[in-house]
């Protein structure tokens, strides 16, 4: 499991946390771990603390993730990146796009 | 034999073996043929090739392992014929043997017909799945080879000057996700690209020839670099899907404004460096990549710098600095700098940033596709100044000018009054040369008339309705404030609303054909306060001369390639003539 999710008791956050390698290899549950989730006013939290690799098809999911947030007028913060994905995250300008914390 | 009928091939130096084998085969409508010994087997396996081998193991003159070696070692990896051991030995060892020597499965003596056909069928299975999955992979190689051939051969190819562009490009698979792309501007300035879309292979490809077209065409047609950025974004925010996107760097290098305009989305820090290899200025990435947002954000900027004729810019993806060597470590931006700076010394950036490469990752597995441009920022196509034309003695101003329009009226002319908001959004260079185009048709005269409308429309629209004091780029630090203080006036333009059309800039153009070529009658008037004239022109060409100036250099190009050129009405209207000669 490189992918896994958590509803609060409150069911007011979804935390999505990734393991090391953040890749294409996670596409699919990746996707699995918010698709079914239709919650409105939701906070998504993705979990990004133990990530130590990310590539840009992963910042392609992280955007499918948002589209995904904002049809359900829901929020996205991407939580306690390490250095190296911060850069990652930087050079795409990610930070205007969604909150990074 | 028609195609649905399979062949298989039994061999066993028992003939009663062999016929049972074959009846059963035949029941599951296979042709049979059979051998004797393992050396006829493998002999027949070259003639037939057929799609199954059944094989005992002991055999005179070759046993079953050896045969089954030959021919493992002939289909190769390319074409699976599955092959089944039928065997009395039982136990562990015979089992491994089999395996080892490249067979598929075993089977053991005694069994039952339908265990038999059961086993065949499995097999078969597997391998028509084999052969589906070889199909698809060849399908998806010749759609990669495709578009690389597409990609280097046909879009890169035609690219400007590659012979005074260093370019490195390795792709992580055939297909590079990378696109690198440089075009000539009708100025002569020089407009480059160096992307990278999301993914590798054909997939991440979608985006390359739309990129490249508009890319070109709107190079060509006069668009600042800042309006093709906004146009590529919002193609490709329509075009690609929502996990696909475009991470590009751009430039525009303007050898006689001795000054470049960069921006990066998304790709890592561009550079430029001078001759002594020092960094003068880094590039950092200031937007979101292309393709994700449905228009640029509003505060896009492009940074300006000043540069001198032996600096050089060098855009690179990330493919460079995330190559890892076997340990694992990244080859990142210090190896990289030194790598750089020790090619600029030894005038070859691009060998010695590929060696330095080489040399760290040995032969590890590249992961990403790696790509670098290499842009010297002079020695471009000069814009061309021969088209002044030089009247012969005797030949008088009336013979030369208007020999078919004999009272001295145009063909045509045309009027084109941006007021307020329009001229922060508008670019109107393109539309009048569209014009001018439409009318006359295209021509390489049309270069310098492209260059004259540029450098006046833009000192109207700057030191005329904006105000702006061209002094403030004297100094490099005042160059960079220039232009921030430009796009502040420009908002604050578009957003009044009640006085807009107090603001304007007129452009009417006039057109009098020649005997062998044409003359053009520009006038651009701005609302403006306007300036004095004398003075102003007098303190620049003076400056100029003494060669320490960086503003001003825009008239005196124009003064150049224009036949006349006068400012009146205190300089809130400037005349210029243009003539061109086939």
């Amino acid at each position: 499991m490189t992918v896994s999710s958590k509803l609060s008791t409150d069911g007011k956050q979804l935390v999505i946390a990734i393991d090391e390698r953040f890749d294409f290899s996670s596409h699919q549950e990746f996707r699995d771990a918010y698709s079914g989730v239709t919650n409105l006013d939701l906070t998504y939290i993705l979990d990004l603390r133990k990530t130590e690799y990310m590539d840009s098809s992963a910042l392609g999911m992280i955007l499918l993730l948002k589209d995904h947030v904002q049809l359900y007028a829901g929020q996205l913060i991407i939580s306690k990146p390490s250095d190296t994905v911060r850069k990652i995250l930087e050079i795409a300008q990610f930070q205007r796009l969604m909150t990074i914390e | 034999m028609p195609k649905n009928q399979k062949l298989a091939l039994v061999v066993d130096d028992s003939k009663m073996q062999c016929k049972l084998l074959s009846i059963l085969l035949q029941e599951e409508n296979y042709q049979v043929i059979a051998a004797n010994d393992g050396a006829s087997g493998v002999q027949m396996y070259i003639e037939h090739q057929p799609d199954l081998v059944l094989m005992d193991i002991n055999m005179p003159i070759m046993d079953g392992f050896e045969a089954t070696r030959r021919i493992k070692k002939l289909s190769g990896a390319g074409n699976l014929a599955p092959l089944i051991f039928i065997t009395s030995l039982d136990g562990e060892q015979a089992f491994i043997d089999s395996v080892e020597a490249g067979g598929d499965s075993i089977l053991v003596r005694p069994f039952s017909p339908q265990v038999f056909k059961a086993k065949i069928k499995a097999i078969q299975r597997i391998s028509d799945l084999v052969e589906q999955v070889k199909g698809l992979q060849q399908e998806q190689q010749n759609d990669a080879e495709l578009a690389e051939k597409m990609m280097s051969g046909v879009i890169e190819a035609r690219n400007f000057a590659l012979d005074k562009i260093g370019v490195i490009k390795k792709a992580a698979t055939i297909f590079s996700g990378d696109i690198h792309l440089s075009a000539l501007c009708p100025n002569g300035d020089l407009h480059i690209l160096l992307g990278d879309f999301t993914g590798h292979g054909l997939r991440s490809s979608i985006g390359a020839i739309p990129v490249t077209e508009t890319f070109r065409a709107m190079t060509k047609k006069g668009f600042s670099i800042l309006e093709i950025v906004a146009e590529l974004n919002r193609q490709m925010h329509t075009l690609l899907p929502g996990d696909l996107f475009f991470a590009a760097s751009f430039a525009c290098i303007s050898e006689h404004e001795k000054s470049v305009y960069v921006l990066n989305a998304g790709l890592p820090d561009g550079y430029l460096f001078n001759e002594d290899a020092i960094i003068k200025k880094q590039f950092s990435s200031s937007h979101p990549p292309l393709g994700i947002l449905p228009q640029l954000l509003p505060d896009v900027h492009l940074d300006v710098v000043q540069v001198s004729k032996t600096d050089r810019l060098v855009f690179i993806t990330d493919g460079i600095v995330e190559a890892r060597n076997k340990a694992g470590k990244l080859f990142g931006f210090p190896r990289f700098e030194s790598a750089a700076a020790d090619g600029i010394a030894q005038k070859d950036l691009v060998k010695s940033v590929l060696s330095s490469l080489d040399d760290f990752c040995e032969n590890c597995e590249q992961e990403d596709d790696i790509s670098l441009v290499d842009v010297p920022c002079s020695g471009w196509q000069p814009v061309k100044f021969s088209n002044k034309v030089t009247i012969p003695e005797g030949f008088t101003e009336e013979d030369s000018y208007f020999t078919r329009e004999q009272k001295g009226l145009p063909t045509w002319s045309y009027h084109l009054h941006l007021t307020g908001k329009l001229l922060k959004t508008v670019n109107p260079i393109p539309l009048v040369m569209n014009q001018i185009n439409d009318l006359e048709g295209a021509g390489e005269h049309w270069q310098s008339l492209y260059t004259i409308l540029t450098e006046l429309f833009v000192n109207s629209l700057d030191h005329g309705v904006l105000e702006l004091d061209s002094s403030l780029k004297d100094s490099a630090e005042g160059f960079g404030q220039y232009f921030k203080e430009r796009a502040k006036r420009l908002d604050n333009l578009a957003h009044i609303a009640i006085n807009a059309p107090d603001n304007f800039v007129r452009i009417s153009l006039k057109y009098f054909p020649l005997s062998h070529g044409g003359k053009m009658i520009i006038n651009i008037k701005d609302s403006g306060k306007g300036f004095d004239i004398v003075n102003v022109l007098k303190g620049n060409s003076n400056a100029m001369n003494d060669g320490i100036k960086l503003s001003g250099r825009g008239v005196e190009l124009v003064n150049q390639m224009c036949d006349t050129l006068e400012y009146q009405e205190q300089g809130t209207l400037v005349k210029a003539s243009y003539i061109w000669h086939d």
